[in-house]
């Protein structure tokens, strides 16, 4: 199942292998990270800066928390997600209603908890680097979620993810900086460019 | 002189007859299965609504359906499979399973959404309303609803639609997961809406056996199953189930009353002979139902082949009052002109059911009538023709003798009679619980576990009572709509004071002109939008003419006419509101379903306070009316027929003193029916009637063929052989349907079975003439 490419992990100079990387990503639960997230999309002139904190408690729970610029509260539990925005009573819907989404957020959260079985079910995996600047990146293996996403992008150093970028299939694109890239310092207008550098480390501190 | 081919010839003949009776029977007869065509003509405007909605509407036309056995995931599958195949099926007006379908308002209908929706009630398209709008548009990008939301975002960014999807959801819809309904117990819930009606058992059973052949050709269906339940659902069931139980109990019977009449006639040509005039009569009933009406109902014929079981009796008399070396036909010349009294006078009293004025009490009378002389004309013209010369003496039957000499010895008292009369009209007068069971369901009753489930299903999925309607009443459709809204505060008022759940009103689905224009007058102009659009999204990151199909709808929505319900009800979401609205020649009426009515005194009081302009229609209560008003026409059609029945026989016999020997113990043998029946605390229903009737036809020719004087003792024999032969295949008959389960069966049988008793009894007791010496 694994590309060709990829070799084990524990090569010295090594590059990195996707099976393993996933597996080193595995994180006792619950795991909290702060982050900043960049929203390109077709029907923004600018991109939408968000930040917040990310909450991993275990397989298919996800939170996410934004504090700037408004305040919202998002709980994904099994299929269903709950959005809480200020005092309002929270908006609860399912996944289902949109399949291609609950597949996204079931990589998503195989991806915290280390589990590369699971994510490969849903995506084609392949990896790229070394073991200080990994890339990782998933091909929905479904059509449905292929016709929405294109393709997950994780940059990561050791075992700690940086950087996920979501390709979507209109053209949006959604970057998530965690870690030791959630508090970098943005310009007000940031161009996929300059993010893709920061996760790549080219631009990195 | 009869030779083996004129006999053959005689037989042919009468077969080929019978055989192409049946065929252009079977060409011409339509048979239906609505309960409605066997109802008396409505008499009040509840009834007439009862009449037109009884399986019609909205309420009882649905089916409620549940997945289980399978992981949630697979059983949400299965939902959404069943509910696509389902809106391709022509048998359904709509299926609904919880998964919201942007696509439903279809393009046409889509600028009218600022007219459908309540927003511009409480809101005005400006710049503060629209920049909160955009600011929560910003948000949901950012967010997990962002990919069902983009593709609606340019066009609708107040997401009309949403709230429109929202609104048209039922009043309380079960909790959602996986996107489709879900019951507490975890079960995937569906609502199915059948085109056909619901108490019409051949187009639900259709509807429901394409239910199950579209599940089971899902793919995984694997271990789930799917349970339906509602009233369509229940009508399908009882059908069956006393078909099933009816077929059953004919079978046994028919093999009893075979081996009877071996027993008594040791000849299996006769036998099969015997049956030929019954055979006749039947088929001679449905020919005259084709011929005079073109169409029966299910009951019609079921009721009518009970009555015919008298005619069983003609043949019977004619083999057993075979004397020893007589030919057949001197036999029937002898018996004749009793036997056509006895069929004369039935005929007769069946004239009155046909002056009823009910349809199908009429149809009932037409069979019966037609059946009744067929056989009878058959017994005395042909069958003598066609029995084997070769037959034994009834007379000479081993203990037949004895049985004559007990009978005669058996003490008569003339005061008993008149002490049972007495007795009986004490204890009819003293017997507990009502006189009449006006709720026919108590006759085929639905088995207590699936009600529990129905109304377990009913709660989770919201879906409405089938017992009340909220009626609403106005000049035309829009008058309907507006009244609907007037009346919707008042009602949310008793939902929150919890004397119902839920209230569905057609003003939900689409509110009146009046509403859409005054929405529509709230809508800004093009530059005004515009402006106001720009000014809301000035610190907001949207592309600036991201917006321009809202423009467009805007606009368009200003100039539209109002959305009528004729229109809207073409729609494919307007069928909900069709069968809500109903046309009738002074105006039109709109039907609220509600749900979990729990305090229907305070709806009533609700409704007095419109000055009748709504009203609430108990379907339950207008249906036993209906029951009640049909009882009374077969009580006063009854009561004719026994008028007409004691004329007939006082002028057959001309004489008032032999008449009142038959007359008087079929009477009192019916009362005693009724006291048994009644002191047992069992409520009269229509079945208890027919079969009363059917009791009384028996006992007429008890008592004639008793009261008959005799030349000899081996014609009392006979007669005895001949009434004995009648009783114990009678009681075998209807004594077990008595037995069965369901009350409908037992109501006739036990009926029939007393009566047969009764009847014989009193016959001997009151009508037999004293005894014959050899």
């Amino acid at each position: 199942m694994l590309p060709s490419h990829a070799a084990p992990p524990d090569d010295g100079a090594g590059k990195a292998d996707a099976a393993a990387l996933v597996a080193a990503l595995k994180r006792d639960v619950p795991a909290r990270t702060p982050y900043t997230e960049v929203r390109f999309s077709g029907m923004l002139d600018r991109p939408l800066i968000l930040h917040g904190e990310l909450e991993y408690s275990g397989p298919g729970k996800l939170g996410k928390r934004v504090d700037t610029p408004y305040k919202e509260q998002t709980t994904i539990a099994g299929s269903s997600a709950s959005v809480q925005r200020g005092d309002r009573p929270p908006r609860t819907f399912s996944l289902a209603q949109a399949p291609e989404l609950e597949g996204f957020l079931r990589g998503f959260s195989a991806l915290l908890g280390g589990d590369a079985v699971t994510l490969q079910r849903d995506f084609e995996l392949s990896a790229s680097g070394s073991q200080a600047r990994w890339q990782l990146q998933l091909k929905p293996r479904d059509d449905r979620l292929a016709r929405r996403i294109t393709a997950i992008e994780v940059d990561g150093a050791q075992n700690a993810p940086r950087c996920f970028r979501t390709h979507e299939a209109d053209g949006d694109l959604g970057i998530l900086l965690v870690d030791t890239l959630a508090d970098a310092k943005l310009t007000t207008r940031p161009s996929p460019a300059q993010l893709d550098a920061l996760c790549r480390g080219v631009a990195a501190p | 002189m009869r030779t083996r081919r004129a006999v053959f010839s005689v037989l042919m003949l009468w077969v080929l007859a019978l055989a192409a009776v049946a065929l252009f029977a079977l060409q011409h007869l339509h048979i239906s299965t609505d309960l409605r065509s066997f109802m008396p003509p409505p008499q009040t405007a509840d009834q007439q609504l009862l009449m037109d909605q009884i399986g019609e509407g909205p309420g009882s036309r649905l089916l409620l359906l549940a997945i289980t056995g399978a992981p949630e995931t697979m059983l949400a599958e299965l939902s959404r499979g069943l509910a696509d195949a389902l809106h391709k099926d022509t048998r359904f007006e709509q299926v609904v399973n919880g998964a919201f379908d942007a696509s439903a308002l279809d393009e046409q209908l889509l600028p009218y959404r600022y007219l459908l929706s309540p927003t511009l009630d409480t809101h005005t398209l400006d710049a503060a309303y629209l920049g909160e709008q955009l600011q929560q548009r910003v948000e949901d990008l950012a967010s997990p609803a962002a990919a069902l939301l983009k593709p609606l975002l340019a066009r609708d960014p107040t997401l009309e639609v949403l709230a429109l999807a929202e609104r048209w959801s039922p009043p309380k819809p079960p909790a959602v997961r996986d996107g489709v309904w879900f019951s507490s117990a975890g079960e995937a819930l569906l609502l199915a809406e059948t085109r056909g009606a619901g108490f019409d058992p051949a187009a639900q059973g259709a509807a429901i056996d394409a239910l199950e052949a579209a599940f089971h050709a899902l793919p995984n269906v694997g271990s789930a199953t799917l349970t339906v339940s509602g009233p369509g659902y229940f009508t399908v069931l009882i059908n069956a189930k006393t078909r099933g139980e009816a077929d059953r109990i004919g079978a046994v019977s028919t093999l009893g009353f075979i081996l009877l009449l071996l027993l008594a006639y040791r000849s299996l040509p006769a036998l099969l002979l015997a049956g030929l005039p019954v055979v006749s009569g039947g088929l001679a009933g449905i020919a005259a139902l084709a011929l005079a009406f073109g169409s029966a109902h299910g009951i019609t014929l079921a009721f009518g082949f009970t009555l015919l079981g008298v005619a069983q009796e003609y043949p019977i008399r004619l083999l057993s009052h075979r004397r020893a070396g007589e030919d057949a036909l001197t036999s029937v010349r002898a018996l004749w002109p009793l036997l056509a009294t006895a069929i004369a006078s039935a005929a007769i009293a069946y004239l009155a059911f046909f002056a009823s004025g009910v349809g199908g009490l009429q149809q009932l009378a037409v069979f019966t009538i037609a059946g009744l002389v067929v056989a009878g004309l058959s017994t005395r013209y042909l069958l003598p023709r066609v029995l084997p010369v070769r037959f034994r003496d009834a007379a000479a039957t081993p203990g037949l003798a004895a049985a004559t000499r007990f009978i005669d010895r058996v003490p008569r008292p003339r005061w008993l009679p008149w002490l049972l009369l007495i007795v009986s009209l004490i204890a009819l007068w003293r017997a507990p619980g009502p006189l009449w069971e006006n709720d026919l369901a108590a006759l085929t009753p639905v088995p207590q576990d699936l009600l529990l489930r129905d109304a377990k299903l009913r709660g989770e999925l919201g879906a409405p009572d089938v017992r009340y309607l909220l009626v609403l009443e106005a000049a035309d459709a829009d008058g309907v709509l507006a009244l609907s809204e007037s009346l919707a505060p008042s009602l949310d008022g008793l939902v929150k004071t919890a004397a119902l759940d839920a209230v569905e009103l057609p003003s939900r689905y689409l509110p009146s002109a009046a509403t859409q224009r005054a929405r529509q007058v709230k809508l800004p102009g093009r530059a005004a939008l515009a402006v106001a659009l720009a000014d809301a999204s000035r610190d907001l990151p949207f592309r600036p003419d991201l917006f321009t199909p809202f423009l467009d709808d805007v606009e368009s929505a200003r100039t539209l006419t109002p959305l009528s319900a004729e229109t809207f009800a073409r729609s494919p979401l307007g069928a909900r509101l069709a069968s809500m609205l109903v046309q009738r020649d002074d105006g039109w009426l709109g039907l609220a379903t509600l749900s979990g009515v729990r305090d229907a005194g305070a709806l009533a009081a609700f409704t007095t306070s419109t000055q009748g302009r709504a009203r609430l229609l108990d379907l339950k209560g207008a249906s036993e009316s209906l029951v009640a008003a049909y009882r009374e026409r077969i009580l006063r059609a009854l009561g004719l027929a026994l008028v007409l029945l004691a004329v007939t026989v006082i002028v057959a016999l001309r004489s008032w003193r032999r008449a009142w020997h038959v007359l008087a113990p079929m009477s009192l043998a019916t009362l005693l029916v009724l006291v048994v029946e009644r002191a047992s605390g069992i409520s009269l229903s229509l079945f208890h009637l027919v079969a009363l009737t059917l009791a009384a036809g028996l006992g007429l020719h008890y008592a004639l063929f008793f009261e008959r004087p005799v030349a000899d003792a081996a014609e009392s024999r006979r007669t005895l052989h001949a009434t004995l032969v009648c009783v114990i295949s009678a009681l075998l008959v209807f004594g077990l349907q008595a037995l069965s389960s369901l009350p409908v069966l037992r109501a006739i049988g036990l009926t029939v079975a007393l009566g047969v008793g009764f009847h014989f009894c009193l016959s001997i007791l009151m009508a037999r003439s004293g005894s014959v010496k050899d």
